[in-house]
Parts: structure tokens; sequence; C-alpha cells
């Protein structure tokens, strides 16, 4: 702004300046009651020292002159350092309808990973998802998510996901690969060529999208084409079973919520089984009302989440799975007569190997008879499941036909067990696939269109994929990047992410979800379902559907309104149904459950006994975070502490206690293990709880072709299975090792495993609660010599129920997604400094050999009495007025003080600046609400004050005060269990008042340190039969001896 | 009357030892301080791209991790603070209880005390996430509010005290050296440096007037430095007992860090004494043997203190009841660390018990050796109370080492490096011996064998 501009723009001001009216009553100073000119001269500027005051006539320099030569100065100064760029701004040109600034914007979508499904809210801010939120009363996911759910989000923003498609010049035996970017007209005018010549194949995984498969189902008719359905994960087992029992080849729902006796044979529901957030939600409401809580008995060949969550856990291997179940049903059948089968001799006959089970596991008989009577007692309210990939040997298939049984003779069947209910994707193949290579093989497939799965990476060497992709004329694949099966492909045509475009799901039978974009595609991408319909429109073949619409979106509402419409829509109008769908985020309902079916009861009579095996059994098995692999790009999921062994960045073979001791393994210790005549090399993790016979190794590792991130992480185990007569095995195939004089370091977050004795994880048996609600938790008398805080309004508190949480960590990926929480790598991990704010803690308790375990989420405590806020020298972590304790990131200096004063460990140090290491486009997912963090400064748990803040907005704009309910953290939303509740305990209704006030299973952490959290833990409640779980062998928590 | 042993051997005359004492600044340095200084500050440039490479890019490339959040720099910070104090010992208090016998190490030792406590300050300084915002833990007016500084952070209290200790000890140290300085500008043959000495001197001209003034304020500064001593080291010790960790929160530490203080310092002065004497071998009739063993003597009742201490924090972990408290001194001694316990404990505790043998504390070698255990001992005494207390708290599930890399030996070994470019610096600059103070010490005048004068 120039100087005369300046001049004009006072002299404007003046002139619109009210004239004062001279009253001469209140008078500032004898001269202005005399009207001194000189006075009134001055007078005139507003302020005696205004800034904007003209140059001074008196001479020297004015303020604005100085200011000119002051900045002329620094200018000449900096004139030899690098100039900071011009960088521009600029805001909405027009601003789109539904974005304001600031607010954040929520659509309903569904989200599938090939095998568990759930209902989620994108929220968006300025046009740009960045977080998954769980879509609360979805009847399917009804709260909660899962972690890769939250984690897909960064898969969209993956810098190395294709910007377009691809051409791979392949010379004509297909041994090299150079790939070049194509137009989408020139490859789609190929394409079609291609396709006109026949014997088309399209693999897709499993499809959530009634849509999808309608347009695949239309396009197959098109070009008389084959689907092949094949999924990792498959649950093939589980229809192969209930084929051969019921006849129906579907995987029922099952209904965790109507069970009040679960026994698990190595299905991990909470974990990894099929749809484990539902299940978790499911198993977790049949256990709040306590005194009748439902019992979960597991029998675990692995250390899974559902065995660490298990009332009674009792470890076996593999081979004796079929052993577990038989022997159950010889309890039930045999020996105490019961059911209808009592009487069935051919019944009593196969079940007459099996009347030693117990003796055989090596558990107690009484124990493993009342397991029986429990479930004989709760006759049509018990659930009885096996499956997953540890289940997956060469007696899987009697397995489920003895599993099945067992449901029907205890009339579960119809009731806990509901065939009509479930996902009616969940039809993935392993034996269609291996017919597909097969077919591939002998030439009999031209074209092969790959879509959402990743064959070349799965797949053991033996069923020869990539030699038979060889042989195709034509591969099509759609996955985002060229990975292990992208290689193979002649063409890449990328789909866009799930955020970005339209679909739908039926997450289960009857439950709709209509997914909407959250974001227009990032790059020059092109749905899977409108390249099929592009291709049949260029083609001109298939029915008119499929032809006639330029986008999927339209193809989808005109199939909505033919095909979900009618069985949903409740005689609405389509519109106003389409729009309530997209509103509330679902349609339609869940079964309402289904009758029993007869039971094939030759298939159960044909079960023979597995001979006894010796030496060490393979296990194989997905981990919650990282599934099959597919989003093994993704940073957050390899730092995620695994959620029982707290491993990052690495698989590993677990081995017992005593196996390693007996072998001389540590737990750096590699070891080449060999099944089957393929090998794999492997560290060592020394896994309390385990079989001493079971060689335990997660699948999903050892990516080749994925991204920075995932590459070469931990070895590809999946390599390990055997495909035998056309079937799968993953587990129980004889393994053995041999200890390598190598050396590899895995990366834990928590390297210790016991409480030593002290009070943090209270945990009582039921029996012992029913004595005292109280039972378990240790009390302090405490006293202060100071008043402490007073907390005039707000004053924020948080309730976790140990007894809910099931440590399943999705509340650790929240907490990443909305508080921008970088990734440190396993280099750091190793030197102690991940960075996430809510970490879970597990430890183990009782005889290391079949140690039970406890979960214990623990975040920022704001305390009341913060040994944090003492002790800053600069004041960058202070106390609110609402009990909060603030970490003010701009003060901060990094001394560090304060997180050596924290007793709980919570704090969280930038050692370096993460910030600045965040690849584009990732940026894009960070949450605006939260600041990033510099280096040099600590960071902790917020109680997600900026949410607190929007809900306070919220309140005041619509002029009430915040009520319970409006705020709730991003741990909290995520938690599938409802294990945490946050609200203001000041006020007296608020739910987290009332739990802090009446609930007797309430304790402080550290009580006796009395820094008074404002956190309260309740104590875990395990349903044992036993009293005082925690009384042996000292480690527990049950009795304690006195202390300060 | 018992005789006393003299302070000064050799019959010296009052030239002779001015002569011996400026030798050093005056004659062309030896082959051997070269060497040493090229390897000093060699050491010293090394150590100052450490700090660049830690300032640059973070504090994460030391091992400090969560939950060992300090680590390499507030141990060897406090090891250095604590080196410090024997300076100001000898030469505050003594001087005050008049122990002649301080006269001829006091220089030296305070020396060392204002190099040791440059050292040290570099420490807290850089550990910080952001040291460029240090100045933030000063209270001065400012814009932001105006925001101050938390007046309950021991932190904060550190910040003050050990200004305080710097600023006290380097004009104790200045003014004491004034009046050689003088001698060196009187005796210089040419310009400049009659010049630089001059200036250096403030003026001094030996008057009854300049010297009346120079011992009041002499007497004053050791009087002000004296409570330092106590204070300075107290109040490090504050940054632990005033935070509620198991293992720092004692009531102990005051006078625990206090004697282990002033058991460093003396190792310190010991160790570089005997070089000193190595050094230049015409110190020997100024620091006599006599000198080294009165030293000798403070280590062996100091280490017998902090030993006291060692033994009385166990007994109070386990009367205390405190579970966590009882564990933490159960793993220091037995935990993972166990072996930083037991070098700190035969370091400070049992070598010094040799000192019993009167031909063992007037044996230059062994005394070398023995402070150098002690110097050890005294760092681990630090590291293990900083590291082993941090590293297995309250909650097991956060319990974790610490991560040491190769920064932090380039920063431990590297503090050696700017102080022993500091002290050879010191060595061939200043009057090493004060040439005022000793003249008054020599046997002139009441030798009982007549004297030759």
């Amino acid at each position: 702004m120039s100087e005369m501009h300046h001049d004009h723009e006072l002299e404007m001001k003046k002139a619109l300046r009210p004239e004062i009216e001279r009253d001469n009553t209140y008078w500032l100073s004898l001269e202005q009651w005399k009207d001194d000119p000189e006075f009134m001269k001055a007078a005139e500027t507003e302020f005696q020292s205004s800034p904007l005051r003209g140059s001074d006539e008196e001479g020297g320099w004015a303020r604005r002159e100085f200011l000119k030569l002051m900045g002329a100065s620094i200018a000449m100064a900096s004139a030899g350092c690098i100039r900071r760029p011009v960088q521009k701004i600029v805001p909405y040109n027009k601003q789109p309808e539904e974005v304001t600034l600031g607010i954040a914007n929520y659509y309903s979508s569904a989200y599938f990973d090939g095998s568990e499904g759930l209902g989620v809210l994108v929220k968006t801010r300025e046009g740009r998802p960045i977080k998954i939120e769980a879509n609360p009363g979805h009847p399917f996911s009804v709260s909660g998510l899962s972690i890769r759910s939250q984690a897909s989000l960064l898969n969209m923003y993956d810098p190395e996901r294709l910007k377009g498609p691809q051409r791979n010049l392949f010379n004509e035996k297909k041994s090299n690969s150079q790939v070049v970017d194509v137009k989408w007209e020139e490859l789609d005018k190929k394409v079609t060529e291609q396709l006109k010549k026949g014997d088309v194949v399209v693999l897709t995984g499993a499809l959530a999208s009634p849509a999808t498969r309608a347009v695949v189902g239309d396009f197959t008719q098109a070009f008389k084409a084959k689907h092949v359905v094949w999924q990792a994960f498959s649950n093939e087992e589980v229809r192969e079973g209930q084929k051969a029992s019921y006849g129906d080849d579907v995987v029922p729902a099952y209904r965790f919520d109507k069970a009040k006796m679960i026994v698990s044979i190595d299905a991990d529901f909470l974990g990894t089984w099929i749809a484990p957030t539902a299940f978790t939600n499911q198993f977790v409401g049949g256990r709040k009302d306590i005194k009748n809580m439902n019992r979960l008995v597991s029998f675990d060949s692995n250390y899974s989440l559902t065995g660490a969550n298990a009332d009674i856990r009792m470890k076996i291997k593999p081979s004796q799975q079929l052993d577990v179940v038989m022997g159950l049903l010889h309890e039930i059948i045999v020996k105490k007569g019961a059911t209808s089968q009592a009487g069935n001799a051919a019944v009593k006959s196969a079940l007459a190997p099996f009347a030693d089970v117990a003796k055989k596991l090596g558990v107690d008989p009484a124990l493993f008879a009342k397991v029986a009577a429990d479930l004989l007692a709760n006759r049509g309210e018990s659930l009885v499941v096996a499956g997953g990939l540890q289940t997956v040997t060469e007696k899987s298939k009697e397995l489920q036909i003895a599993v099945n049984f067992l449901n029907s003779v205890l009339d579960n069947d119809g009731k806990t067990v509901d065939h009509k209910g479930g996902n009616p994707a969940l039809q993935g193949s392993y034996s269609d696939l291996a017919a597909l290579i097969n077919d591939m093989t002998t030439g009999k497939v031209k074209t092969l269109i790959i879509h959402g799965v990743n064959p070349a990476f799965v797949l053991p060497a033996e069923l020869g994929f990539g030699d038979a992709a060889k042989k195709v004329d034509m591969v099509i694949y759609t996955g985002d990047r060229i990975d292990e099966t992208g290689v193979f492909a002649d063409y890449i045509t990328p789909d866009n992410h799930a955020l970005e475009s339209w679909s739908d799901a039926e997450l289960a039978a009857g439950v709709y979800t209509i997914c909407q974009p959250a974001i227009r595609p990032m790059y020059d991408t092109r749905s899977f379902q409108l390249s099929l319909m592009t291709w049949a429109y260029i083609a001109e073949q298939g029915p008119s559907r499929l032809r006639d619409y330029e986008t999927f979106y339209d193809y989808l509402r005109v199939f909505w309104k033919s095909d979900i419409q009618p069985k949903a829509g409740r005689g609405q109008d389509f519109e106003d149904f389409w729009q309530e769908t997209l509103q509330k985020g679902y349609a339609g309902e869940l079964s309402k459950g289904s009758g029993s079916r007869s039971f094939k009861v030759d298939a159960f009579t044909a079960i023979k006994p597995a001979p006894a095996t010796e030496g060490f059994e393979l296990v194989l098995y997905p981990t919650a975070q990282m599934g099959d692999g597919s989003m093994n790009n993704v940073s957050w999921l390899h730092e995620l502490p695994d959620p029982v062994t707290k491993v990052v960045w690495d698989n590993y073979v677990s081995v017992s206690l005593a196996t390693a001791e007996k072998h001389n393994l540590k737990q750096a210790s590699v070891v080449e293990l060999t099944v089957a005549g393929k090998t794999i090399e492997l560290p060592v993790l020394i896994q309390p709880g385990l079989h001493d016979d079971v060689l335990a190794i997660a699948v999903g590792f050892g990516r080749t072709r994925v991204g920075k991130v995932g590459n070469g992480i931990g070895k590809n185990a999946f390599a390990l299975a055997t495909a035998k007569n056309g079937a799968m095995i993953f587990s129980g195939q004889k393994a053995e090792f041999k200890k390598l004089s190598k050396k590899y370091e895995l990366a834990v977050t928590q390297g210790h495993h016991s409480m030593e004795g002290r009070n943090i994880v209270a945990e009582a048996t039921l029996a012992d609660y029913n004595k005292n609600k109280g039972a378990g938790v240790h009390r302090h008398h405490t006293w202060n010599i100071w008043s402490g805080h007073e907390y005039s309004g707000h004053k924020w508190g948080m309730a976790v129920d140990l007894h809910s949480c099931t440590g399943c960590s999705a509340c650790v990926i929240s907490c990443q997604s909305e508080n921008n929480i970088p990734v440190v790598g396993k280099k750091y991990v190793l030197e102690g400094r991940e960075m996430h704010w809510i970490r879970i803690d597990r430890y183990y308790t009782g005889n290391p050999a079949d140690a039970e375990a406890v979960f214990q989420p623990v975040m920022c405590q704001h305390c009341d009495n913060a040994p944090c806020e003492t002790v800053c020298p600069v004041l960058a972590t202070v106390h609110s007025d609402e009990g909060l304790n603030e970490m003010v990131y701009n003060r901060c200096v990094g001394t560090r003080y304060c997180a050596n004063n924290c007793p709980y460990k919570v704090r969280r140090f930038n050692w370096f600046n993460y910030a600045k290491l965040i690849e584009k486009p990732l940026h894009m997912a960070l949450n605006p609400s939260v600041g990033v963090r510099v280096r040099g400064v600590m960071e902790k748990c917020t109680f997600c004050v900026q949410r607190i803040q929007d809900a306070k907005t919220v309140a005041r704009n619509e002029k009430r005060a915040v009520k319970d309910g409006d705020v709730k953290t991003a741990c909290q939303t995520a938690c599938p269990a409802g294990g945490i509740v946050f609200g203001d305990l000041n006020d007296p209704n608020s739910q987290v008042a009332k739990i802090f006030k009446t609930e007797e299973r309430g304790y402080a952490l550290l009580e006796e340190w009395h820094a008074k959290p404002s956190v309260r833990y309740l104590s875990k409640i395990r349903n044992n039969d036993k009293e005082s779980t925690g009384g042996h062998n000292g480690h527990g928590t049950a009795k304690q001896g006195e202390h300060s | 009357m018992m005789k006393r042993n003299p302070l000064v051997l050799g019959n010296k005359t009052l030239k002779d030892v001015s002569d011996d004492i400026c030798a050093p600044v005056e004659r062309f340095p030896s082959k051997g301080w070269m060497g040493m200084f090229l390897g000093a500050k060699t050491l010293l440039l090394f150590y100052i791209a450490i700090l660049a490479g830690v300032v640059g890019v973070g504090i994460g490339l030391l091992g400090v991790n969560s939950p060992v959040f300090w680590g390499t720099m507030i141990v060897t910070f406090v090891f250095w603070i604590g080196i410090g104090h024997a300076g100001t010992l000898i030469s505050a208090v003594l001087f005050l209880f008049r122990q002649k016998w301080r006269t001829s190490v006091a220089r030296t030792a305070e020396a060392m005390t204002v190099f040791a406590v440059m050292t040290a300050g570099i420490f807290p300084l850089l550990h910080t996430g952001r040291p460029w915002l240090d100045y933030w833990l000063f209270p001065y007016p400012n814009q932001r509010g105006p925001l101050w500084v938390n007046f309950r952070s021991p932190l904060l209290w550190d910040v003050f005290a050990v200004s305080t200790y710097a600023t006290v000890s380097m004009v104790f140290w200045y003014i004491g050296l004034v009046p050689d300085f003088a001698t060196i500008k009187d005796r210089a043959k040419n310009k400049l440096r009659r010049t630089i000495y001059g200036a250096l001197s403030l003026g001094w001209r030996g008057t009854a007037r300049n010297w009346s003034h120079y011992e009041m304020l002499y007497l004053i500064l050791a009087g002000l430095s004296t409570p330092l001593v106590l204070s300075v080291h107290t109040i490090v010790s504050f940054d632990f007992a005033v935070s509620n960790l198991p293992g720092w929160h004692t009531t102990i530490f005051p006078p625990y860090f206090v004697a282990g203080a002033i058991f460093s310092g003396f190792a310190m002065v010991v160790t570089l004494m005997t070089l000193v004497r190595i050094g230049f071998p015409e110190f020997k009739n100024y620091v006599t043997l006599d000198h080294m063993e009165v030293m000798n003597k403070i280590i062996m009742t100091t280490g017998m203190l902090v030993g006291y201490a060692y033994a009385s924090e166990f007994f109070i972990a386990w009367y205390s009841g405190n579970q966590y408290e009882r564990f933490v001194f159960v793993n220091r001694a037995f935990g993972p660390y166990g072996w930083a316990y037991w070098t700190m404990v035969s370091c400070n505790v049992l070598i010094p018990q040799l000192f019993w043998f009167k031909k063992l504390r007037r044996s230059i070698p062994v005394m070398f050796v023995v402070s150098i255990f002690v110097n050890i001992g005294m760092w681990f005494e630090r590291f293990v109370i900083t590291v082993t207390s941090l590293h297995r708290d309250f909650l097991p599930s956060s319990w974790g080492m610490y991560a040491w890399s190769w920064f932090d030996t380039g920063v431990l070994v590297g503090s050696f490096g700017m102080f022993l470019t500091l002290f050879l610096l010191y060595l061939r600059l200043f009057p090493a011996i004060s040439i005022a103070e000793i003249k008054p010490v020599l046997n002139v005048g009441y030798d009982d064998k007549g004297g030759h004068h």
C-alpha cells in the first residue's frame, strides 16, 4: 500500500467519522473545556499514539517511516539468503454446496474386505476423506470398526497407487515385463477385440455388492464368460461342512449375541474369522450383564485374540481339533446319554474312539466334562464354532461336520446358527480356482479378468498360477498397483478405490448398504464395474442394462429400483427409499432366524479318528491387522502391535516356552522351517500358552511387489500351504525346524508380560464377583494436603471397561487416524519410539505354559494431580478448567521431564521431524482439526479435545448445553465392544459420571500414587467356575499384599 | 608442637617461584603439550560435529526413548557438574578455613570447575527437543501474555543454580588470577604479551590499596561460593528427588549428590594433578605428595559417604514398604543394568579403600588409576540413577531399555575433548599455581634450620 493511498484512505476515514457534538458537561482537561485549538487537533485523531498517525511534522522518524526503513534493512540483510517461495492460497472460487470450511461431512458407506463387512461413515473435510467412522445402528456391524476398515483410508492415499491404465510389453514368452502408460480408449479397443474371441473368465474376490454381482453376471452373459470367485480367506471349509451336513452351500450367520455358552475350536471370531467386529459386538453384548454373562471356551492352537478373551482357554494342536469336538459329543451323547441322538448306535460307534479325549489333550477331564455339560445345559443357547486357516487341515471337512452335528444336537441350528442370515458374498473357492488354473494351463482360457484378488501372492507354488497365466492370451488386472499378480497381466486397468466410487453392499442377507464416493477419483482410474460395462458397450454385447448406462451410478440406481427396493423398500417411493438409505446408511434388516435343518447323520458317522501324530505341526493364521496382506503397504497396519504378541513390522514363528527351552531358542533366534519340502527362514517368538508341538506363523506378510512400506516385511507364509487333490491344507502339516546361527531382532512394543504382582489390571472370577462386586480391586486410602482444582463447568472423564475390552486394537488405529499420529518404522520401535497415543497393554497371568491374557488400553489419564504439569519448566503442559491435561506444542521446548514423571508413560516425544516425512498425497489423510507436531515436542492423548470443541460449538449454535453423548472420542467410536465411555463428570446424569460414582468394579490405575486420574478402569470378570483367578502363582491381581 | 611438612619443596626463593610458575606460559610449548592439545582439539572438533548432528537432525540420534527419556546428556551433565565441586570446595571453603595446603592446587582446581561447568552447561541446553528455544527457560519479560516460567519445576531451579554457579566460580577464579596476570605482564618481553596480560590484570599495580581491596573481594567471593558447593548439587539432585519416580524420589539425594560431587571432583583434581606433575616437572615442588595424599584422604572419606548413601537407599527402599520403590532397587542391583550398578559400587566404594594404606595413597601411579576408576564409577552412578530408575517404573508394559547409540558415545567422549582443550589452553596461557598465594606459604623466615636468607 503506497503512502499516497494511505493518506487518501485516512482522509476518507476522517470524513466518515461522525461529528462529535461539543458538550462541555464532561471534559477531559482544562484545554478541552476552553476549546483550545491545539487540543482539538489532537483530539481529532482517535488515539493518542495510533500507528495510523501520519508522518510526524515535528521531524524525526514517524513510526511508519521507521518500519519502512527497518523492513528495507531486513530485506537487504536477507537478500543473500534463500527466499521463501511465494505461496498463494485461494479459497473456493465456487463453494461446493455441501462443503463448509472447517465442518466435516459424513457419508454413509460400507467396507468389505472379502470376509468382513461393516457399515461405515466416511468423514470428509473440505472434500477429502480423513477418517472412517462407525455407522452406529447398522443392523449388522452395530457399532465399532475393524483395524483394516479404518486403514483402508490410507490405502486410498497410497503414493504408489497406479495413476492410470498400464500395458505390459511382454515378449512372446512373457518372461520380461516393461510397463507403459496406455490410454483408456486404446485399451478398451484392444480388450474388446480380445473379449470377442471368447473363452473369457472373470476371477473376482468375494463380491459383497449385489449390483457388482449383477454387472459381472450380465457381463458373463454378454461374453459367455465364466465367473470364478476366490478369496484368500475363502471360508470354503465352512461351506463344505454345511453342504455335507445339511446340503446348503452357505456360510451361515453366527449369532454370538444369542449364545450363553460358546465353544470355539480355533475359530478366531474376535480377531480374524468372518466378521470379527460384528462378532465382538455380539459377544461382548452377551457379557455386559455380568451376573448372566456368557461363557467362552476356546481350544486354541495359536494364541488367538479369541483364546486371549476366553473364560477358559485350552491349548491344542491342529490335529486335535476334531478330537475336541468328537470328545464333547462323546461326553454329551455317550456319557450323559443326552439328546435325541443318544439312542443312535451308528453315532455311538462313531464316537467310541473318542472316549478319552481329555486325557489325549492333556486337559483336566473334569473341566472337559464341564464344558460339555455347560453346552448341554444351554441347549439352543450355545454355539460351537470352528473355522479359519487354523482349521483348514486334512480333516477340516470332518471337523466342520462334527461341529455342525454338535450344534444340531444342541438345538443351536436355526437359533445361534442361522443359515439364512449369512453373508451371501462368501462364495470363494480354492477348488474352483484350481480348476481355473488347470483350464488356463490347458489353453482353455483366452482372456482372464482378475479383480480384487492377488492369487500370485497367496497361492502356493505347486498350483502354478504364474505359468498358467502366461498361457492366457490376455490377462487384465484391476489392481491398484503392479503387484505379484499384476506382473502377469497384459493390461492393468486400475479400479477406483472404494472411497472413490459408487457401489453397494449386502453384509448379511437382507441388509443392504449403498457405498457413496467420498472423493472424486484421484487419478485416471475407472471402476471395475464401469470397465465391464464399457467393454460390453463397445462390443455391443450383453443385456441392455449393461450397455445403456454411462456410469455405474446409473446402473446401481436401476438395479436398486428393480432388485433391492422390492426386498427392502417397504413400499416406499424409490427416491425416498434411496435417500433414506443414503442417510441411514442401510436398508433392510437382519434375518430373524431360520428353522432347524435335518442333519445328514451319514456324513457324521463316516468320520474316522485321525491317527495320532507326533512332532511339530504347522499353524498358519491371519492377523487382525494384516489380514490376507492386501493392504500391506499401509504403514499403520505394520506399526500396529499385534493384539496378542505386540510385535510390529514382522511375522515370525511362535513356539512354546518348553519348545524354546528344549531347542535352545531365544527371542532373536532364526530358524529354518521345513514344511513338505518347502523352507522358510523366520525369527522365533516365544509365546506363552502355546501347545508344545505347534509352530505358528502369520500369513499376509512377505509381499514383494506391494510398495515401499510393505515389500520384504516378514515372509510369505501362504507359500507353506499345500494344494492336495484340489483342496488346500494350511494348518496341521508336519513341520520341522533347524536353528540357524543368525540373529534377527523382533520389534516388540511391550517387552514385559507379567504384572509383577502389581494391581494394574484388576481381575476376578464370576464367583468372586457374585460375592463382592469389587472383587479383585485393591483399594487404597489416599488423602490430599491441598484442596485440588476446581471444575466449575465441565469435567471430562473416561471409563474403560476391561471386561468388555477384547484387545482388538481398533481404537489404536482410530486414534492414529484422528490425531495424525506418525509411524516411525521398525528401527525406531526397537528403540522405543513408537508414537501411539493409546496403547493396549497385554499381560499374561497364571502359569506361563497355560497363560491367560488380559488387556488394558492405556491413554493419557488426565490426572487431577498431574505429575507432568508440575515439572515442566516452561508451562507447556497445563491443567484446563475442564480437567484436561493440555499439551501446548508451541510452548514445548522438549525437556521431556514430563514424560519421566508420568507414572503411566503415555507421553510420546517427536524425536525427529516425523511430520516432514509424510509423503504426498498421504498428507491428505491428515485431520485438519489436529495439528501435526514438529520435532522436539512432546505429545499425548488429548481426550480428543478437538471433538470436545466441536461439540461445544454445535451446542452453542443450537443454544443449548452440551449433553451426554455429544462428545465421543475417536477410540470410543471405533470400539466394537462399547468398552469406552466418555463424558462430563460434572453432569450427574452422564453415563460416565454414573460409572464413576456407582460402579463397584471401577478403580483408578495406580490409585495409591494419587495422581487422581480422570480415567477409571472397570475390572475384568472371568466366567470360569474358579474363585480368585488371580490367586495362582503370584502373578495375579485378586490377592495383593497390603502396600503403601 | 608437631612439625608440619613444608608446603613447597626444594628451598625455593621468591624468584624461583615466579620463574617456575611462569615458565609454561613463557616458553615455547613442549612437544608433549602440543601432542595432547592436538588430540584434545581433534576430539573437540568431533564433539562439535556430533552436537551439530544432534541439533540438526534431532535428539533421537541419541539413545533416549520411551521410557528412558533422559540419557547420556543428563548423565554426563550431572557428571561434569559434580566434577566442578572440588574446585569450589578447595578454593573457597578451604580458603575460609585457612587451609594453607590448598594454595598450590586451588588455581587449577578452580579452573577445572570453570571448565567442567562449561562442559556440563552444554548438555541441558542441547538435550532439549528444540534447543533454539532454550531461552524460554529464563524468566524474562516477554510479549506472550506475559508467559512466565514454571517456578515449581526443579528444572527451572536448575537453570538458576547452574548459571549462578557458573558466574560466581568464573568471577572468583578470574579475580584470583589478577595479581598473577600482573606478574606475567611485568615479566613480559614483548609488547603484545604485555598488552594482553596488562588488560587481563585490570591495571593491577600491586599497591597496598590494590592488595587490600583484592583480599576483601576474594574473601567475599569465597563466602559467596561456599554455599554454592552445597546448593548447586542439591538443586541438581532436586531434578530427580522432586519427581515422583521410584529411585529418584528420595530425600537422601541432596547430601548424597553433594558428597558424590566432592568425591568425583577430587578424583578429577587428582587425575589432572598427576598429569600436571608429569607434564610440568617443575610443579612437583609445589604440588607435593603431601597435597596428593590429603586429597586422597578426602576421596576415601567421601567414597565411604556415597557408599553409605547406597546402603541407606536400599534400606529405605525396603523399609518404606513401597513395592515400586523396592522393585527399583532390586532391579538396580540384579536387573538388566546390574552390571552398571556393580561397576559403580566397585569403583566408588571398594577401590578407594586402597587409600587406607599410606604407601598406596602416596603412590602417583596408584592414585592415578584409582582416580580414573572413581571418575568411571561416578559417571556410572549417574547412569544408574537416571537410566535404571526410568527403564522399569510403574507399569511393566512400558518397560524398556536405553537404546545406546554411537552418538551417545560421541557425546560422552567428545565432552572430554572440550574439557581437555580448555584445560590445556589454561595450562599454557595462565599461571597454573597462584604465584601471589604461594609466596606467603614458603618456608622463608620460619625455617627452623636457619634458612639461607
